[in-house]
């Protein structure tokens, strides 16, 4: 007999709501370096969340998603000061061109099976790195600086202002929560998560693995470009650093902390990471120790993440309401 | 002739990545388990020969201390945790390896600080050596030296001793080695700690030559991990080949295209796997 499907409540698209109400509370109730947080917040946001579609959705675990977020940020800062664009048109060929660094990245890459992908991943992300630290084109290890940001003037508005600048770049996690949840609902999403449960079965339907496999990979990418875009005009300045295995080391951490398979955990995850490092840089030189620690604890005993953790608050006070 | 000279500095580089690359690669062979922290034993194996090398005021104190201490590092790990994390997911094995990293160069930092140290070579090998009518340093011959000992070594223990027979039965089929009575999970123990071992000697060898700072692992950890994906996982000739394509790959790369050189490794990789996508020489099935 064919049961109906119903779909369990969704405890996490009241964390998204929540994660929104926080910004909305930090953007009006902070002054400028809240604002600088929340814009670095939010950065960092999308950069996981592009992640958490290859990590959390595909079970595509990279060691190298840094490459594409350094990537989208020196294409942006190249189209803006070598060709003098405005950002409005140098963001979209920014992520243009990372999505085209992606897909050629990723047709080697989603050959590998397992073990093998993450060695390759992390293998491209440090030519990357290596590519940029000895590129002179690009100023080597000195990086660029002198990048501008997007023109709000037609507004009225100066982006220059921390005040719109974060209120811009929350909007555009916003977009990309909502395009990448979209995404993980279509059959192509279900493809995706099918495939991370089981990959042989999925193939003896006839599905296009491997496609599917670089569609995530390009699109995870581009996604990650365009928060490298975003970064590289929220500092102004850029560095082959961007690139560097520890970048896409603390990314992973986000996802990880947060809870793989939820984006909006992912996001919380960047709120957590980047907010402890402000706090731990205060206090100690090694927060990078603290870090990996952290990393550590979370990969053996908190597979769910912070989000997991929440998704199951409700039940547990339900049951315990129930003993009572 | 700068070729004859660039070819010494390819083997000698291939010599560091054998010695890397092939505890690596065993252990996955074993285990399908992959080691990120490799890179940080073979920068602590350098640390600990500089210490040992100002404790004792001997390179050789450094050289043969520096491997032990470092396998009885690895030893701690597998105890401390490896161990425990056998019945989690491959991914979640290579996560916690990652994390790892992070730790190590953090570690380093504290207790070296960030400025970096080198080692002196052994006065025997201080000198040059004339090779064609140019003068080559007589230590980095000696690295290559160390390279081919250590794989004939290598060699004849995996292929006529009897825990080699043990080790070589547990990378064909696991499962039927235990079921004959081997002892799986301690011969990977005693591969580990050799393959720590190794690692270690790599870092202590390269520290006269390679300037010793923390975040020196991640550049050799990655080309050694390229070996083993281009020789293929599980077997001593896929590391040995690998390490010769790539340390050759590395330096001509260097050379001939100074600004890509971080892509003529990736293309050699690219092209590699393409036509064999489980590397040259693959020992273990891939999965």
């Amino acid at each position: 007999m064919l049961k109906t499907v119903t779909r369990a409540p969704d405890v996490r698209d009241p964390l998204a709501a929540a994660l929104v109400a926080a910004a909305a509370m930090a953007w009006l109730f902070t002054g400028d370096f809240g604002k600088e947080v929340l814009s670095e917040v939010a950065v960092f946001a999308i950069f996981a969340m592009s992640l958490d579609l290859l990590v959390g959705c595909a079970g595509l675990v990279s060691l190298g998603h840094a490459a594409f977020f350094a990537l989208g940020a020196y294409a942006v800062a190249a189209f803006g000061v070598f060709v003098n664009l405005p950002m409005w048109m140098a963001m979209p060929l920014a992520v243009a061109v990372t999505a085209v660094a992606a897909a050629a990245a990723g047709f080697f890459a989603v050959r590998l099976g397992g073990v093998f992908f993450i060695m390759m991943t992390l293998a491209i992300g440090q030519m990357v790195y290596a590519f940029f630290l000895n590129s002179r084109a690009f100023n080597a290890d000195d990086g660029m600086a002198g990048i501008g940001r997007v023109d709000f003037s037609f507004l009225a508005l100066d982006s220059g202002e921390p005040a719109v600048f974060s209120a811009f770049a929350v909007c555009a996690a916003v977009a990309v929560f909502l395009l990448l949840r979209m995404v993980a609902r279509s059959p192509f999403g279900h493809t995706l998560a099918a495939l991370r449960r089981n990959e042989p079965r999925l193939r003896s339907l006839g599905c296009p693995v491997l496609r599917c496999k670089l569609a995530a990979f390009t699109l995870a990418g581009a996604l990650a470009g365009f928060a490298g875009a975003l970064a590289a005009q929220h500092n102004g300045f850029i560095s082959p650093d961007l690139a560097f295995w520890t970048v896409s080391g603390e990314v992973l951490v986000m996802v990880i902390v947060g809870g793989m398979g939820s984006l909006s955990g992912a996001a919380l995850g960047a709120a957590l990471v980047i907010l402890l490092r402000h706090h731990l840089a205060g206090l100690t030189e090694f927060w990078v120790f603290y870090l990996g620690v952290l990393f550590v604890l979370m990969v053996l005993f908190a597979e769910g993440g912070v989000a997991g953790m929440l998704s199951r608050l409700p039940r547990k006070l339900h049951r315990r309401g129930g003993n009572v | 002739m700068v070729f004859l000279i660039q070819l010494l500095n390819g083997l000698q580089l291939a010599a560091l990545l054998f010695l890397l690359s092939v505890g690596l690669s065993v252990v996955f062979g074993l285990m399908r388990f992959i080691n990120l922290a490799h890179g940080t034993l073979f920068m602590f194996g350098a640390y600990l020969g500089v210490a040992c090398a100002a404790a004792f005021d001997s390179f050789w104190a450094a050289f043969f201390l520096a491997p032990l201490l470092v396998a009885a590092g690895g030893a701690a790990l597998y105890g401390i945790l490896l161990r425990h994390i056998r019945r989690k997911s491959p991914m979640q094995q290579v996560l916690v390896t990652f994390g790892l990293i992070f730790i190590g160069f953090d570690v380093a930092r504290m207790v070296w600080g960030r400025f970096p140290y080198s080692i002196a070579e052994p006065a025997v090998f201080a000198g040059g050596v004339q090779i064609f009518g140019q003068v080559y340093p007589a230590y980095r011959l000696f690295l290559i030296a160390l390279g081919i000992a250590v794989m004939a070594a290598l060699y004849l223990g995996l292929e006529k001793t009897r825990i080699g027979a043990m080790v070589r039965a547990g990378v064909d089929n696991r499962r039927m080695a235990a079921a004959l009575g081997i002892n799986v999970e301690r011969v990977f123990f005693f591969v580990f700690c050799l393959g720590c071992g190794l690692a270690g000697l790599a870092g202590v060898a390269a520290a006269p030559v390679f300037p010793v700072f923390p975040g020196m692992d991640m550049p050799i950890l990655i080309l050694a991990l390229i070996v083993v994906v281009v020789g293929g996982p599980g077997s001593l000739k896929g590391a040995m080949f690998g390490s010769l394509l790539v340390g050759l790959a590395d330096t001509f790369g260097q050379v001939v295209f100074p600004e890509f050189a971080a892509a003529t490794i990736y293309a050699l990789m690219a092209a590699v796997l393409m036509v064999r996508p489980t590397g040259l020489f693959p020992a273990a099935t891939v999965h």
